[in-house]
């Protein structure tokens, strides 16, 4: 019996288009962190062709140094996610970008800042009008924290990563209360859960992402490939939805 | 995607908790599951159990095994609270498998693995050759995998799985350090983090010999962990024994 040949041959028809990536070297994680190279390996690996990408150096480090190296170093396969931090100055350095998505790490250990209007307020005045699709991390935020931001700010585009596989309670009340809110597979991963979210919910609000480089693709595209759902909720998941999100965009149009 | 080999899993539960999102969990709905992606056979524990009444959890597994016996193995799950209660549910329900399959959840049980509440049931599953499936999670106190060498070396007739091998990175690397050092100790895959990488660590450290495929089917997705197998930069004969063969070993089903 051959075991190695490729597994997930049928995900060349998909157009996976992965939002949750991230690109270069990590303090935190050594040897998971991949160049460009080593990323667009792993994307052809798993059939993935495009992927919303955010640097290491943006999360760890400095936003900009960060955005720097992005700029630098992405793949045209890699749509830049820019790193961002709240003051006037940073938003003018963004709008010079003409930006399509950028990633929020607003934390004590990271960027330490808060998402209030009166601390925040004119970058997601910037991000909602332009609707830049705004990815953010769960534990970034919190349940009361993304509440807050969907309710001062209900056409911003937001994308919640790393979810986890325990928080329908939470999410599900929010998905149906802000339809501009979606949220990535790459950890939604209880039995059967995704193929139950599109029983109840449809397709239209989730995500295909993989926590590149720190997760193995495996895992979400797993789930993803053994869901016994429709094709077109398929087709929407893997790239559909993003691509949607993406043509909305000021600076869009990348259909 | 389906494994093309017949996958014996593990680590699998009967049953769900109010608080943890589980769909599709009843029998008849997981050997659905289980037949789309090749899960010949599953080990399953009570989750009743697992959370709160052993006596109840284990009798609810029962019918189930002999409704199913060829699509699911049954552990008997054990409680070091109260004193005695465990190896009580050992003799009652010794029927359920041949060496008995014993699981603890010292995490939500919280009470450390190597107290001495547990130790009549370390010497039950070394008299008898059991296979025991233990949670545990990076450095925990209960349950961390740097406590099971000591255990392992006493009671060297047990085989002992490492349930989810620590969970995280730093969890794993303790399961592989603790496995190194005992040989009746075993990793099982099951868990929520799917780090690059780590599954070509185990097999470099330890081999393939003592890695397990397990799902935690009805909690986690099982098609995530067979796709990590599956894709990972090992064997195909390293993939046969992690699928399947070794966990038909220890429950001498070859």
């Amino acid at each position: 019996m051959v075991l190695s040949e490729p597994l997930f041959a049928e995900a060349a028809a998909w157009n996976l288009f992965d939002v949750n990536v991230r690109l270069g070297s990590s303090g935190i994680h050594g040897e998971l962190a991949l160049d460009t190279e080593g990323l667009l390996s792993e994307m052809d690996r798993f059939f993935i062709r495009r992927a919303l990408v955010s640097h290491w150096e943006s999360e760890e480090y400095d936003a900009e140094l960060g955005n720097e190296a992005l700029a630098r170093d992405r793949h045209p396969r890699m749509t830049p996610v820019w790193g961002i931090l709240p003051d006037l100055q940073s938003v003018a350095a963004l709008a010079r970008r003409e930006p399509v998505a950028v990633r929020i790490t607003p934390g004590s250990a990271q960027h330490n800042f808060s998402l209030a209007t009166w601390s925040a307020g004119e970058l997601f005045d910037y991000l909602q009008q332009h609707a830049v699709i705004t990815l953010i991390a769960i534990s970034d935020i919190g349940w009361s924290g993304l509440a807050t931001l969907l309710e001062n700010f209900p056409r911003l585009p937001v994308v919640l990563l790393d979810t986890g596989y325990r928080a329908d309670r939470y999410l599900f009340p929010l998905l149906e209360r802000f339809p501009l809110l979606h949220f990535d597979s790459a950890t939604y991963l209880a039995h059967r859960q995704l193929e139950a979210f599109v029983e109840s919910h449809g397709a239209g609000q989730l995500l295909f992402g993989t926590r590149l480089p720190l997760f193995t693709p495996a895992a979400s595209l797993g789930v993803f490939a053994t869901a016994r759902i429709s094709d077109d909720a398929r087709l929407a998941i893997a790239g559909g939805n993003l691509q949607r999100l993406l043509a909305s965009t000021h600076f869009g149009g990348e259909l | 995607m389906r494994s093309p080999i017949a996958i014996a899993d593990c680590h699998g539960h009967l049953g769900v908790h109010p608080d943890f999102p589980a769909y599709k969990a009843s029998p008849e709905e997981m050997i659905s599951v289980m037949d789309h992606l090749n899960i010949e056979m599953l080990a399953i524990t009570s989750t009743l159990a697992c959370y709160n009444d052993c006596p109840r959890g284990n009798a609810e597994v029962d019918p189930v095994l002999r409704q199913y016996p060829e699509r699911f193995l049954g552990y008997i799950t054990v409680n070091p609270n109260p004193p005695g209660q465990g190896v009580a549910e050992l003799q009652k329900w010794s029927h359920f498998h041949s060496p008995p399959l014993i699981k603890m959840h010292p995490g939500l049980h919280k009470y450390p693995v190597h107290g001495k509440h547990y130790l009549p049931i370390w010497e039950y599953a070394h008299d008898t050759d059991a296979v025991v499936l233990v949670h545990t999670w990076d450095s925990d106190p209960n349950c961390g995998p740097l406590l099971f060498p000591a255990i392992a070396r006493a009671h060297p007739h047990a085989r002992i799985l490492l349930g989810h091998s620590g969970v995280t990175w730093r969890g794993y690397m303790q399961a592989i350090e603790a496995a190194e050092s005992a040989d009746n100790l075993y990793l099982d895959l099951s868990g929520s983090q799917n780090h690059r990488l780590i599954l070509e660590h185990c097999v470099e450290r330890l081999g393939a010999e003592r890695i397990l495929f397990g799902s935690d089917l009805p909690f986690l997705e099982a098609s995530m962990t067979i796709g990590r197998v599956l894709t990972a930069h090992i064997s195909d004969t390293a993939k046969e024994q992690i699928l399947r063969n070794n966990f038909l070993r220890l429950v001498k089903k070859t």
